[in-house]
């Protein structure tokens, strides 16, 4: 008799304490407050558009001054124009353009950029922006600023919203076959496909958008 | 005599699943110079470590001449319930109260619910007399649906470094799951060959009248058999879980088949009362080192399915032999 209640006396204590180490119990309303405080990708997205983002569309490299760089240093190009927050060879790089648009398809257009003597055809995505491209191409943020990786990946989502909101809408609504556009935004380049790039120029660019207008005649 | 006899034929066909293995190795060594990598080595051990989990359940299943189809769903819905209240908790906006959950009171949470669902197929089983097939058929149907439900079709992401270390750590130079996997086994093994449990467990898998008359529960030990199965492929479910980092709504897809396959490719009989842990997590290796040579071998996933499906028959086929031997 006293040896079985001594085994159900151990199995509550051992029941008792997983139970202490496995939930702990806090007001409904207080962890709510702390989740409203905590780190708001969208804010953070909306600032860095507005106040940091232009200075750095300005500042980015135009399409025929990366495309003689390659040919003759693309290390120097893929270093100086490039970067990613992630491993791997993949960086991203924001680039302007001026071209004049060649077909208007249904998840990009098609643009014709570069001198006459050299021209270039590159697809300007319309409709799919997604990835830490324009993050990454910005190079606005320092991943040491973010507590984990999941505010971060945010961060990319909430800018590519702000493009399919407030730049895609309204450019795909006006653009159309022959009108001469500007655009900036962020190409891909692969670090070993770096030397097929610098023996057969860029090719098959793909542009995800920032910014983009229509040049008016 | 008969007992001799009887573990000469387990050694033989232990011995036969080692051969099939050897001989894998060797035909993939050849074929694919990254396979004899240590890297390669460890990622396959990784990979079965989840399969040896579900299959060591099977194995005391179909010990009991039963089985469970029902694992992959079981898998998915303790994978998702543990990711739901570890990133979650569980909330009761009309109390003011958020019960949260520590990693431990997940692990414990996800187990305890695969138990109980493996504890509902063995009361279907003995209670209704449900064919085992049909009732963990249903079982995996309802699984999947709760863990749409529980998931509301999305994944459960970010659980954080420390949940991750279950499905991506090492310790001591050897991956988590590995141990864990190993553990499992070690435990299985005790049970069936040590305990009371055990030799019920063959028991009532060799002859179930005999069983009856010679006073075992028979009930009572499905109850547990399919409990310890429904636990174990909660066990499976965490560290799929973990090694994502995310508890997908599709995840365990066809592992029941995976489970299935090792298990008689081990040598255990469907028909119950024949086999050992042993063998299953040997089957259960055969199986990870040929998904894992038809990768490294860029075999079409098309075909990777019927060499799968050509080696189970074949399995069976040899242990059908053995026995008219």
């Amino acid at each position: 008799m006293t040896r079985k209640i001594v085994k159900y006396l151990l199995l509550v204590l051992v029941i008792g304490l997983l139970a202490y180490n496995s939930v702990y119990i806090k007001k409904l309303s207080e962890v709510q407050t702390k989740e409203q405080t905590a780190f708001d990708a969208a804010s953070f997205a909306e600032k860095l558009w507005v106040t940091k983002l232009p200075a750095t569309l300005d500042s980015a490299v135009t399409l025929d001054v990366l495309r003689s760089t390659i040919k003759t240093n693309p290390g120097y190009a893929f270093d100086t124009w490039f970067n990613s927050m992630s491993i791997g060879n993949v960086r991203y790089g924001l680039v302007k353009l001026t071209g004049k648009v060649l077909a208007v398809n249904e998840d990009d257009i098609t643009v014709l950029a570069g001198s006459a003597a050299d021209p270039l055809t590159v697809k300007i995505t319309t409709e799919y922006v997604y990835g830490n491209a324009i993050r990454d191409a910005s190079r606005l943020l320092d991943i040491r600023d973010f507590v984990n990786t999941t505010d971060l990946n945010n961060v990319s989502e909430e800018l590519n919203k702000l493009v399919r909101k407030r730049v895609l809408p309204a450019f795909k609504e006006q653009v159309r076959k022959s009108d001469s556009i500007t655009c900036t935004g962020a190409i891909e380049l692969n670090r070993a496909h770096i030397e097929r790039s610098r023996m057969n120029g860029l090719s098959d660019l793909e542009i995800i958008p920032v910014q983009c207008k229509i040049i008016q005649q | 005599m008969i007992a001799i006899q009887k573990n000469n034929t387990i050694n033989l066909a232990r011995l036969q699943s080692l051969i099939a293995l050897v001989t894998l190795c060797a035909i993939i060594a050849i074929l694919s110079d990254k396979f004899l990598t240590m890297d390669n080595g460890w990622n396959v051990l990784r990979q079965i470590a989840v399969n040896v989990c579900i299959s060591v359940g099977m194995t005391l299943i179909v010990l009991t001449a039963g089985i469970d189809l029902s694992v992959g769903s079981v898998l998915a819905l303790c994978g998702a319930i543990t990711a739901g209240l570890l990133k979650n908790g569980i909330k009761m906006p009309s109390a003011d109260l958020f019960i949260g959950f520590t990693i431990l009171g997940a692990l414990l949470a996800g187990i305890i619910a695969g138990a109980l669902l493996g504890w509902f197929n063995g009361f279907v089983i003995t209670k209704f007399k449900v064919p085992p097939f049909v009732a963990t058929l249903a079982m995996l149907t309802i699984a999947r649906g709760l863990t749409m439900l529980w998931t509301q079709g999305h994944p459960i992401s970010n659980l954080g470094p420390a949940f991750s270390v279950i499905g991506t750590g090492w310790f001591l130079g050897i991956p988590v799951p590995v141990w864990i996997a190993g553990m499992v086994v070690l435990i299985a093994s005790f049970i069936t060959r040590q305990t009371r449990l055990g030799r019920y467990i063959y028991a009532i898998g060799g002859n179930e009248n005999a069983a009856i008359l010679s006073g075992i529960s028979i009930n009572k030990v499905k109850l547990i058999v399919y409990s310890i199965a429904g636990a174990l492929a909660a066990v499976g479910g965490i560290m799929v879980t973990s090694r994502l980092d995310s508890a997908q709504p599709n995840a365990g897809t066809g592992y029941e088949l995976d489970a299935i396959a090792a298990v008689v490719i081990g040598g255990t009989s469907l028909s119950g009362g024949k086999g050992s842990i042993g063998g299953t997590v040997m089957g259960a290796v055969i199986i990870g080192v040929l998904n894992n040579g038809l990768v490294l071998l860029n075999v079409s996933p098309f075909w990777q399915q019927v060499v799968k499906g050509a080696v189970i028959l074949i399995a069976v086929i040899i242990d059908k032999g053995g026995k008219k031997k």
